[in-house]
């Protein structure tokens, strides 16, 4: 296996990181089961792709997430983050 | 060879998006109605992934995963499924085509080793030798 590129559309940035994805899009503020926007908002969903593709295509840094605000969207949810080990 | 858990395992993408072919896996728990739903009843998850064919019709497909709300998913499958949008930003001529291969599992297991070190590999040679795919696009919940 060569290896395949890979783009990750994420609404838990700081959990997915985790995992080291190699490009991740991070639609700010959009809830858990929301990855590519709300029900039937086709115009959103294939902005959303479109910008997760673009990542392929661009120059970015190994393992960075790009944060990207769609306020179309509405109502903004904090993600989900990952608890401090003590 | 397994990746070192420390590394980014980065690969390069050197084409035209307008001349790429794109696959989908999700780890949202997405199938075909028709195809055998994850077992949501183990509580160390389900390492197991379903094929995804690329002419599906996403009203054929469906969620089992209980660790998030799908209920959006429940009424339009792309916002975490994007196989309708990827349709689209074919017919614009964005991206060349649609892969041959498409993949959902369910994105929560207590088997982090055999997630990790089984089925992730697997589903990577089901896109690499099957789909024909020049990236793919990941999503989650």
């Amino acid at each position: 296996m060569k290896g395949i590129p890979t783009v990750l559309i994420t609404v838990s940035p700081e959990v997915s990181a985790q995992m080291r994805p190699p490009r991740a899009l991070y639609p700010k503020g959009f809830k858990i089961g929301n990855s590519l926007g709300r029900p039937n908002m086709r115009e959103l969903q294939k902005k959303v792709l479109r910008d997760a593709l673009r990542l392929l295509a661009q120059n970015t840094r190994p393992g960075s997430t790009e944060t990207i605000l769609y306020p179309e969207y509405g109502e903004q949810y904090e993600p989900p983050h990952v608890r401090a080990v003590k | 060879m397994a990746i070192s858990r420390k590394c980014v395992p980065f690969t390069p993408f050197d084409r035209e998006l307008s001349k790429s072919t794109i696959a989908l896996v999700t780890a949202g728990g997405v199938h075909l109605k028709n195809q055998e739903g994850f077992n949501i009843a183990d509580e160390l998850g389900d390492l197991t992934y379903r094929e995804i064919p690329p002419d599906v019709d996403s009203s054929h497909l469906m969620v089992t995963h209980h660790h998030y709300d799908h209920s959006d998913a429940d009424r339009d499958i792309n916002v975490v499924f994007p196989i309708d949008v990827l349709r689209d930003l074919e017919g614009e001529g964005f991206i060349g085509g649609i892969a041959k291969k498409h993949v959902g599992y369910m994105g929560y297991t207590m088997q982090l080793k055999a997630m990790y070190e089984g089925t992730a590999p697997e589903i990577a040679n089901e896109i690499d030798k099957g789909s024909r795919a020049d990236a793919v696009v990941l999503t989650g919940g």
